[in-house]
Formats: C-alpha cells, structure tokens, sequence
C-alpha cells in the first residue's frame, strides 16, 4: 500500500500544471496502442527525441515512470519484483523499478498489473537505448528488459563526446565524435524505419530539429529569470518544470509550456514576487538527481530561508548561440553537433583554470551568475555513474573556489529504504548554520 | 548566577552540562535507551542534583541530538555539528577540525576562530566508522565498552579486517574467535578498520590543526591511538569528551540568555 505524502507546495502555477503533463505522457502510450501507433521505450538525454517524434513513435520513459511510483512511494512492490530474480538493490533502481513492472506485466500476459501508479505505461514495441558516456544502465538496462521482453527489438546507440583532458585541446577531435555520433543517429532512423514501416520524412525532421532549438533558447531565457533577488521559481519547482525539456522535447507543447512559464516568471519579477518572502540564503543544487519521495525537503530548505536560484541536474539544454555550431543542412549532422557541443562547451573555460574540470567550472559558473551562498549535491546510491563524482567535484570546488559551504546529502532516486527524514533535516540544519556563518564572514 | 543548561540526546547516550556564566558547573551521562524523552528528564534531574541546583533555576535549556525533538522542556534546539564546534572552541580555541565519533555517526568538522562550524561530513549511512561498531564488536567479546581501549592497547598483532561493515566485521570477528585470535588483536583491527574510514572523511574536509576527537570514541584510547595513527598527526583530547556537544549547547544557551537572543 503507497504511503501518501503531503506534496511540497509549489511557487509557480506552471510547475502545478506538470502532473497532467506527466500522466498524459503515460496514458499517451496505452492510447497510443489503442490507435495502433508504435511506442518505444526511451531513455532521457540522448539526442534521439526529433527522430522518434518525426517517425511518430510514442516515447515510454523508463525514468518518468519510476520517478512517479517513488513519488507515490509506491515503487517497492517493483523494486522487490527485480530483486527476487536478482537484480541488486546498488543497481539504477530507474531501471530496476521498470524492469519489475515489466517482469509483472509479462507475468499477465501482457496486461498492466493491479494498482499501476497513474495506469502504467504501454508494452512497447521497440526500445530505443543510447549509451552515454556517463551511464552503463543505458547499455544494461534495454538488454535486461529484452530478457523478459523477448519479441521487442532493441536499438542502443552510441552517442559519445570527446572526454575531458585538460592537456588536449578538444576542438581537434570533435569532428571525429560528431562523424560518428550522425553516424549513431542514421543508424537510428533505419531502425525506426524497419520496424514502423515507414520512411523518415527528412523535412519533418528538420522541423522539429529547429522547434527543439527554439525550446532550448527559450528554455535558458525563461531558467535564467531566475537571476532575480529574490527568485522567482526554485528547484522544488524546477524539478517539476524539467519535464517538458526531458520528455517532451520536439513538440510544440513543450514550446508552448515555457513560454507559459516564461511569462509567469516575468510576472513575479516584476512584482518581487519570490519563492519565500524572506530570501535569506541562495543555494546551488550542484549535481544529483532527487529523491522523488522527499520532494517537501526543498519546502524545508525554503522553511529555513534558503531557495535554490539554480540547479545543474536536468538543466540539458543551452542558449544555441553560445554553442556556436557551425552550419548545415543536415539534420542529423546538426543533432551532433549541437549533441556534443552541450557536452563539451565548458571545456575551454575548465582549461584556463588550473585544478579545474568541465563540471565544476559549470557549478562556478551558476554560482556566480545565480548570487549563490552554498552548495549542494545530492548523492544517490543506485546512480553511481553519476554520483560517484560527486565527491571529487564537491572536493575540487573547495580547491579551486575556497570555502564556499558544501552539502551533500546521501539518499536514491527511488528507493526510499535509503532515506532517513531525520538525518536529512539535521544535515540541512548544520549546512545552513554554515551558510550563515560563510555569509557573515564575507560581510 | 546564570545558569543554563545543555542536552546531548544521543542514540547511545543522553548527556546534560549546566554552564554558570559560561563555566561548567556539573554535567551527567546515561544510555539513552528506547526513550529519549525519559533519559532526556533522568540525566537533566542527575545533572541538576549534582549542581545542587532545582529546574527552576535554569534560564535557558538548549537540546541537541539524535533525540532532542523528544525534549519538551528545551527552549532551543541546536544542530550538534554547531555544539560540538562551540564546545570544542570553549575548550581548545585553536582546534580548527573535530573529529566527533557518536554512536551513529563519526563526523568531521572544520571549525573557524570563532567556534562555528564551516564545513562538516558525516559517514554514510553505515556503522562501519562509528562507536555502534565497537559495540557489537564488545558484545561479541563479552566485554564492556569501558574495557575496549585499555584492552586493545596491549595488542601485538592486530587482526587485518577484510570489510569495513560493521555487519560482515561481527561474523567476521566470530570467525576469527573460533580461529584462536586475541580479543586485543581483535579490538585493534577494529580500531584501524574504523580509523580508516573515519580520517578519509577528515581528508575530505581538510585536516587543520589543531585537530580534537570528541563524542564517546575519544574515550577509547585504543581508536583515538589509530586515528592518530592514520592521521600521522596527534590529536586533543578533552577530560570528558563524550560531554563535548552537551557543553557547546549550554554554552549557547548562556549566550542566547545573556543577548536576549532567540
């Protein structure tokens, strides 16, 4: 049985809107069965989103569902599904809470299992994969799913970038990444073609390849009104207001919706209307996913008076022009680019710095573009492709930056096994303590 | 005369300090148990009789703690990471890292000349670096806790433990038991096992001198001889470590009763 918990309460009435978003994203899929349309299962972040939504596949996302059931608090009953054939608990439990519900619904022939939070998602006809550099579920996790999913074609693409080497100037070898990266994507396309049964439409692809880049501007336009004293929105909101620019990208809805929240936000700015009314600490959520059943501790940060201006997790996109892609008429070509330029576009500032890397020179970057008084990360066990860097980058940061006050909370994305309310809110007691004592002293 | 009254609610134990004008005056110690909100009322009526003092005369009682919500009789409560700070500054001023070794949890702690706390680290969610691991280790060895370090110090050749999980390590001590191991060996494995996990966090945050260990731990002389070890560097200790986080909330508490601060 789901423990249901208060929902933090929310700053901007665009983060509100986003749990509509959300479920139809999920009833898309078994409607989309309905009408006979192909769904995928497909994962965030990859450059792929313009090929499905021009093939008009309907996208199933593994890491949407599992963070509605840990939301709900009612991922366990999946989590255990996996375990009992042995799936470990330090797994991505993204991938283990999905590979549960499908377990189980193979288990009914096919049939959504009982209970499923919001209905569940559609048993998909392919699976779309693509392995970041950062992430090895992004291999494993389509490959275990065809285990259970045997008649499912399974594509998983490669879409790397030059990785950082302080020593080497990586402009030299992007060509190569992007060559093969608009190689992965053609791949891709043929793919989606052998098994929708149709041809990519090349025109279409271009259009949306164009409606993503104006959602990315808009996108930044509309995060970095966030700059204001106090802010307008925080990342108790954002990690709601992610989700049109995470699984929704290349439609014209998720477009419309920061348009939406870009208005509001103008609003607010100009009314000083802030997420708290006494703004007393700004914060930067560094790095980290959340744990999606202790969304109500950003309500408890702003109890203290803390709002977080910035965050770097699901902030996937950029202002096009300060990619500087160069230009062309392939579509393909241009996801590449601007693929592997969002990934690398911190190198040659990172480079200039000595001691520093890619990544912190990002965290620099927001902390003083944002005003921001703090710091922190959020360490979750199961995610160790990305959290296992946590700790260098908080320890690199102090190096570099000075003593800027650091917190990294310990949890997971899913598995609420792993959260202690109690030592989460002391830990944030101390760090703000700290804050305060850091503010002090550069007053 | 000002007094006010500090309290450490711990997972293992409850310890009250009552401060008069800044100074300690008495203080007590007693295992939590299951309830902090009676152990919280028993080491504050031991406290308070060992002042010769009634509650009454108390201006300002600050709780800290794992236990310290249970407290319904405290008008602040602090985080223990700022009472060990302030505590520890009260006692040593140039102590600029704590090393806090609780029950739970070890934490280390960095501290500016002014006795707050400016950056801290807990271990993770494991005992495998906190004072639960001595426990079980001396339940195991039929010992008490008293008798762990003066025991472990007479060690010639510690145990190499494989883990640093406080879980695998109890059977894996039973293990070495049966295999004819000393219980002093045993102990002092123990002790580098935990040493080990608990000076990566201080390089984490930054050794500073001077450096203090407080809490339960330090009065262990056996870990507090490792981490010096591992440290490569000596460490204070105070008479009455365990007492450390009780004293820097009472101490906040006189500040607070003499600023009128709430």
């Amino acid at each position: 049985m789901a423990e249901d918990k208060k929902p933090r309460s929310l700053a901007t009435q665009a983060a509100a809107k986003i749990a509509k978003f959300v479920r139809g994203n999920m009833s898309a899929t078994l409607k989309a069965k309905e009408e006979g349309k192909k769904v995928a299962y497909a994962y965030i972040n990859d450059g792929q989103d313009e090929i499905m939504r021009a093939m008009d596949i309907v996208p199933a996302w593994g890491e949407s569902f599992a963070g509605v059931c840990a939301a709900k608090r009612d991922a366990e009953k999946y989590l255990q599904k996996a375990e009992a054939d042995n799936f470990s608990r330090s797994l991505c439990t993204y991938a283990t809470c999905t590979i549960g519900f499908d377990m189980w619904r193979e288990e009914l022939n096919g049939q959504t299992p009982p209970d499923a939070p919001w209905g569940g998602m559609a048993r998909p006809d392919m699976i779309i994969g693509s392995a970041q550099q950062l992430c090895d579920p992004r291999f494993k996790w389509p490959q275990a799913t065809q285990h259970y999913l045997q008649d499912v074609p399974v594509f998983v693409g490669n879409m790397y970038y030059p990785p950082w080497d302080p020593k080497r100037d990586h402009h030299e070898q992007e060509a190569i990444y992007v060559k093969y990266a608009k190689a992965e994507l053609l791949e891709l396309v043929r793919f989606c073609e052998k098994h929708t049964g149709k041809k990519m439409d090349w025109d279409r692809l271009a259009g949306l390849v164009d409606l993503t880049e104006k959602t990315w501007n808009l996108f930044i336009d509309t995060y970095e009104l966030r700059k204001a004293i106090p802010t307008p929105m925080d990342t108790g909101d954002a990690m709601n207001t992610m989700v049109p620019i995470t699984f929704n990208l290349a439609t014209q809805d998720a477009y419309d919706y920061y348009k939406g929240l870009y208005d509001e936000l103008i609003q607010k700015n100009e009314k000083k209307q802030g997420v708290i009314e006494n703004e007393k600490y700004r914060l930067l959520w560094g790095a980290g996913l959340p744990s999606w059943f202790a969304l109500g501790d950003f309500q408890y940060f702003n109890d203290k008076g803390a709002v977080f201006p910035a965050e770097v997790t699901y902030r996937n996109a950029e202002k096009l022009e300060r990619l500087d892609l160069p230009a062309t008429n392939d579509p393909l070509e241009r996801i590449a680019w601007r693929w592997v330029r969002f990934w690398t576009h911190w190198y040659d500032k990172a480079r200039k710095r000595p001691g520093s890397s890619p990544k912190v020179e990002r965290i620099i970057e927001y902390i003083e573009d944002y005003k921001c008084d703090g710091v922190v990360f959020h360490s979750a066990f199961s995610c160790r492709s990305w959290h296992a860097g946590i700790i260098h980058q908080a320890e690199v940061l102090r190096k570099i930056y000075g003593d800027i006050p650091i917190l990294i909370m310990e949890g997971d994305i899913v598995d609420i096994s792993s959260y202690n309310e109690v030592d989460t809110h002391n830990r944030i007691d101390a760090f703000i303590e700290t804050v305060d004592a850091y503010k002090a002293k550069r007053s | 005369m000002a007094h006010a009254l500090g309290l450490d609610i711990g997972s293992g134990y409850s310890k009250a300090v009552i401060c008069e004008n800044g100074v300690l005056h008495s203080f007590a110690v007693l295992p939590s148990g299951g309830d902090y909100k009676g152990a919280a009322r028993r080491v504050t009526d031991m406290a308070l009789q060992g002042a010769n003092l009634s509650f009454n005369d108390i201006v300002r009682t600050v709780a800290t703690g794992y236990g310290s919500s249970m407290v319904d009789f405290a008008d602040h409560f602090a985080t223990d990471i700022a009472c060990h700070a302030a505590g520890i500054h009260h006692l040593f001023p140039l102590v600029r890292t704590v090393i806090d070794v609780g029950a739970q949890f070890s934490k280390a702690i960095r501290v500016d000349e002014a006795g707050r706390a400016t950056y801290f680290l807990l271990n993770e969610k494991c005992a495998g670096g906190s004072g639960k691991f001595l426990q079980i280790v001396a339940r195991i060895l039929h010992i008490t806790i008293d008798d762990i370090g003066p025991l472990s110090l007479t060690a010639t050749k510690p145990v190499e433990f494989t883990t640093a999980c406080a879980v695998f390590a109890e059977s894996e001590a039973v293990s070495r038991i049966a295999e004819g191991a000393l219980p002093a060996d045993i102990l002092a494995g123990v002790h580098k096992a935990m040493a080990s996990k608990i000076v990566n966090l201080v390089t984490r945050v930054g050794l500073m001198p001077d450096c203090a260990v407080t809490g339960g731990g330090a009065k262990d002389a056996g870990l507090v001889k490792a981490i010096e070890a591992e440290l490569a560097s000596p460490v204070t200790v105070a008479d009455e470590p365990q007492i450390t986080a009780a004293l820097g909330a009472a101490l906040i508490g006189a500040e607070q009763a003499a600023t009128g601060k709430r």
